[in-house]
């Protein structure tokens, strides 16, 4: 039996009668429709983006930009793949250019809304709070040094949690070069990050 | 019979990510407990997820996607009543796609073909709008100018006009 049934994808629930009713109404440029379209799926494409660009702002306009772009082209979305295909193949696509765009992001620029609160829990904690934002600058810069693509694998697979059947079909490519992608991706990511995560400097 | 810690090393990645079948599985979980090196290979992808993961939960808290929306509502509405340029510019792929452009550019051809020659057709020289006719037979030869202000006509024998320019 494959092993793929016993972990069944989130997005099983896309493919319901309700949701091709819903993408029916955005057809016909019915707004509501598209706006609940939006609240179903905007943290799925922002985390692509973020866990991509790694900055707020950015990752903003990206979310900004694909649902755009996905209300002017919903009118040629034919149900021949899944919507949620549609949809990532959409966030991936823009997010790469986006990442293209910007050339390099800088790997230490913290966000300012990502500033701590000092809290009584342990993970608050000045000393825990300075230890993580330390590894989250070395993992940008590790994330920095790998390909938009095989970036990307490690984004779908690490953040948003998808399969390598659904990463293949968001990135138009076959499974195989999905498992190699991701493959360098944590090789060339562990071996920076490997000192640390091994005193336990984990967040 | 455990897995040597090559073969299981090989299927370490995909076991992490519930990639692999039932007898792999076995196989990982048989090895595992008597392997540091995969305990630790597993270790260390778990906390690589951990790095990746936790900072954009924190930065989704902290959005406010009700002004994203905003953003995205004023852009769509924007776009619904774009210029005729722009809306033909936008849906060209479309117009292409649909091959509807094969009898529009046919008609267009016929249409530039029927109109052409009336906007090549040689004017009058004259200033203002004018046409001057000049018309001959056996008896007569009749000459008429017409402009826009009067019509002037000249009627010349055939004969005399014919012995006068030859």
């Amino acid at each position: 039996m494959n092993i793929l049934s016993f972990f069944p994808s989130k997005n099983k629930n896309l493919e319901n009668p309700e949701e091709a009713d819903l993408i029916s109404r955005c057809r016909k440029g019915d707004q509501d429709a598209f706006k609940e379209i939006f609240d179903r799926y905007h943290k799925r494409v922002y985390r692509i983006a973020y866990g991509m660009v790694r900055q707020k702002e950015d990752a903003r306009d990206i979310v900004q930009e694909v649902f755009t772009k996905l209300f002017r082209s919903i009118q040629d979305f034919r149900g021949k793949s899944k919507f949620y295909t549609y949809l990532y193949r959409m966030a991936v696509n823009t997010t790469i250019d986006h990442t293209r765009k910007m050339g390099k992001f800088s790997a230490f620029s913290l966000d300012e809304e990502g500033a701590f609160e000092p809290s009584g829990e342990p993970e608050q904690r000045p000393d825990r709070i300075f230890l993580r934002k330390e590894l989250e600058g070395k993992l940008n810069l590790a994330l920095e040094k790998l390909p938009p693509d095989q970036r990307m694998a490690l984004v779908l697979r690490e953040v948003e949690g998808l399969s390598y059947q659904e990463m293949a079909e968001a990135m138009g490519c076959s499974i195989g070069t999905v498992m190699s992608r991701l493959h360098y991706a944590r090789r060339r990511v562990q071996t920076l990050l490997k000192d640390y995560l091994k005193e336990g400097k984990t967040i | 019979m455990k897995g040597s810690c090559s073969s299981v090393s090989n299927l370490l990645e995909r076991y992490f990510d519930h990639e692999v079948t039932e007898n792999e599985k076995a196989l990982v979980e048989e090895h595992l407990p008597s392997c540091s090196t995969c305990q630790e290979t597993l270790k260390l992808m778990g906390g690589i997820r951990d790095v990746m993961r936790t900072p954009v939960e924190e930065a989704l808290q902290g959005e406010d996607f009700q002004r994203v929306w905003q953003h995205v509502d004023r852009e769509i509405r924007l776009r619904e009543s774009p210029p005729w340029w722009e809306s033909v510019w936008l849906n060209l792929p479309n117009l292409l796609r649909r091959r509807i452009w094969v009898p529009a550019v046919a008609a267009t051809i016929a249409l530039v073909l029927v109109i052409a020659p009336l906007f090549l057709k040689k004017t009058s020289s004259y200033p203002g709008s004018s046409d001057i006719e000049y018309v001959q037979s056996q008896d007569y030869n009749v000459m008429v100018y017409q402009s826009d202000k009067a019509t002037v006509i000249w009627l010349l024998d055939g004969k005399e006009e014919g012995a006068g320019t030859s």
